[in-house]
């Protein structure tokens, strides 16, 4: 039995060093043949025979580990391969930690695919009011950047719209016609937010410029006008102030005698659906904000001014002009129709459709006290028509009513299930730390809490896996929504399908927790976690009071 | 007790090596240097070996001050015979061949 002289050498000096560190972490069990590889080492007489003895050692500590590992992992969760594995007087959980790591894998396999990872995002987003978090604002500096760098005039436009930063959104709305003058629309796209600016009165000249004709850039203009007299945020307008203001009414004179009304929300819509294709992982709620600066009039103003005419074809009757009367109503009649057929939102043709009817209720009562019975009974056939039409639109048609309750099913079905997945995920936290943080002390109690938690240790794994699985399931009309109207042709009944599917989705969470969602939530998830940091501190200060008290 | 198993080459080598002076204690390092098996391969052996109570082990303080003490390795008494059978029947099978035999 030789001691050789003990090698100093870089490459040993390493082996030696990692040798030392596997040790340090090599398992319990096989430790004492870890040392015994170890002690060896010191009887190698060459460098590189000393690198390859700890290269094996390497080795079979990588073995040993994963042997150990593999052992552990056969074990249920509380329970540790020292000692001998569990005893019979252990109470632990039935199911091994293979088993709760298998069911853990599969639930984070189901949300690799796309369409749960779709159904995660959207259903988050509704928990948080679909409003713009800090992400998604981060997410539109990133697409603004790579657009910005690129020269891409569509994303240009598209972050310009969602952007929540009022400088950075001029900016890229110029960069982005400049670009691409057929964008020119965007112009007009910054009457309707909340956060309500309006739109740059060169702008709107240059919309007017570009689309001649077309109804919609004048009635911009009016609205530019209009806000700032009346109010900056949907308070009731003061009609007075708009019916005296000869500018306001020369806009809206010519914007009702206008050749077309063309709606810009299909550009709109179709600007986003080219992105939401594009890039099918970007967040809804980025694209339900950027509808909230639609290029489209205020509606209640189009009512307003309608309503102005039709009072003013009364007066001209009652002064015994009918001719003047009927050309008046006739011509709100033909802009309602006009807006009515104008293939945007549905909100934009029910007003086109509610003005016509307005003109035609007007023109029956103008033809009847006139005796022209035939005309009158055209113009109230007309307004049969309309109110119909009218029904249409309205949720409680029965066939739309009975569509969106099945949809507010659906939207409770899958709150439901994702609610119970977070409980449950939940649940395996809470469970797997108890049981593995405090494994050592309270192994053989058999309190009513180590009851529980080895309950939620065999089963919550499990729930988790099938709530996740129903979610995603219970997820696919919407999913199926979401894609149908990524790939459609944008129709009015496309936008209703969608809205009516995510407006679906966040009644549940604003039923839990009021209306401000996003608020209730964050405050849920603060107290929670506060009073988890207390209860760690406070229990962190009792224990070492109690070992300063009783040192043994 | 022991329990007899199916020997890979190398087990049947590190066995070969055991039996050459079967009553004296063998450090590892030894071993792997007449055997040619390295570390990685000979400990997983000697502590499969050792389950299976073919092996007896012990401790050696070391003669050199800070050295760490050293595991020594000795087939135990039924185990010899059965390691003598083991490497007649695999000779036998041509399955191995004892060292110095492989020219």
């Amino acid at each position: 039995m030789s001691t050789s002289p003990k090698i100093e050498s870089v490459p040993a000096r390493c082996a030696r060093w990692l040798l030392g560190c596997a040790l340090r972490h090599w398992p319990e069990e096989t430790r004492p043949w870890g040392m015994a590889l170890v002690a060896e080492l010191d009887e190698t007489t060459k460098p590189f025979e000393a690198i390859r003895w700890s290269l094996g050692g390497i080795m079979f500590f990588t073995r040993s580990w994963f042997t150990s590992a593999w052992k552990w992992l056969k074990l249920p969760a509380g329970s540790s391969l020292s000692n001998g594995g569990p005893q019979g007087s252990d109470f632990l959980p039935k199911r091994s930690r293979f088993f709760t790591v298998v069911i853990l894998v599969a639930t984070g396999l189901l949300f690799l695919l796309p369409e749960s990872r779709e159904a995660f995002r959207t259903v988050r987003a509704s928990w948080l009011g679909f409003m713009l978090t800090n992400s998604d604002n981060r997410t539109l500096d990133e697409l603004g950047t790579r657009a910005e760098k690129e020269k891409d005039a569509s994303m240009l436009a598209f972050v310009a719209l969602s952007t929540r930063d009022p400088k950075r959104s001029e900016k890229l709305v110029e960069e982005s016609v400049a670009l691409d003058p057929t964008l020119v629309w965007i112009y007009g796209a910054k009457n309707h937010r909340l956060d309500y600016y309006p739109a740059r009165q060169e702008w709107l000249d240059r919309l007017e410029v570009a689309d001649p004709g077309n109804a919609v850039p004048l009635l911009l203009a009016a609205d530019a006008l209009a806000q700032p007299k009346i109010s900056p945020r949907y308070a009731e307008p003061d009609y007075a102030k708009l019916e005296n203001d000869p500018q306001w009414m020369a806009l809206m004179e010519r914007s009702f005698t206008a050749p077309r009304y063309d709606s810009y929300m299909q550009k709109h819509f179709q600007l986003m659906r080219m992105m939401w294709e594009r890039d099918p992982n970007l967040p809804p709620e980025i694209f339900l904000v950027g509808m909230w600066s639609h290029a489209m009039p205020d509606l209640r103003l189009v009512r307003l001014y309608g309503d102005i005419r039709l009072r003013e074809a009364k007066k001209a009757q009652a002064a015994g002009d009918t001719e003047q009367s009927e050309k008046i109503a006739n011509q709100v009649g033909t802009f309602g129709a006009r807006m009515a057929g104008s293939n945007g939102p549905f909100i934009e043709q029910l007003i086109g459709i509610v003005v016509e009817h307005s003109a035609q209720v007007g023109l029956t009562e103008l033809y009847a006290s006139e005796g022209k019975a035939e005309e009158a009974r055209v113009a109230n056939s007309k307004v049969g028509e309309l109110d119909r039409a009218v029904k249409g639109f309205n949720r409680d048609n029965p066939r739309r009513a009975e569509q969106i309750q099945t949809l507010q099913w659906e939207a409770a079905f899958v709150q439901g299930f994702g609610i119970l997945g977070g409980i449950a995920g939940l649940a395996v936290i809470l469970g797997i730390l108890e049981l593995e943080l405090r494994s050592g002390k309270n192994r053989n109690r058999t309190s009513v809490w180590r009851r529980v938690m080895c309950l939620v240790s065999d089963y919550a794994p499990a729930a988790l896996l099938l709530a996740s699985g129903a979610f995603v399931v219970c997820f696919l009309p919407f999913q199926r929504a979401l894609a149908d109207f990524r790939a459609s042709a944008f129709l009015p009944a496309d936008e209703r399908r969608i809205t009516d599917a995510l407006w679906s989705l966040i009644e549940v969470p604003q039923y839990m927790l009021g209306d401000d969602a996003a608020v209730a939530f964050w405050s849920f998830i603060t107290i929670t976690l506060s009073v988890l940091a207390i209860s760690i501190v406070v229990w962190s200060w009792h224990r070492t009071r109690r070992a300063a008290i009783n040192p043994a | 007790m022991g329990v007899r198993i199916r020997l890979s080459r190398q087990t049947l080598a590190i066995l070969d090596a055991l039996l050459v002076r079967p009553g004296q204690w063998h450090h590892g390092y030894s071993l792997s240097q007449s055997t040619g098996i390295p570390s990685g391969t000979l400990y997983p052996i000697l502590m499969r070996l050792e389950k299976l109570h073919w092996l007896e082990t012990r401790w050696e303080e070391a003669k050199t001050p800070g050295r760490p003490p050293r595991h020594l390795y000795r087939l135990s008494g039924t185990a010899r015979e059965w390691a003598r059978e083991e490497l007649r029947a695999a000779q036998k099978k041509h399955f191995w061949t004892p060292a110095g035999d492989q020219v």
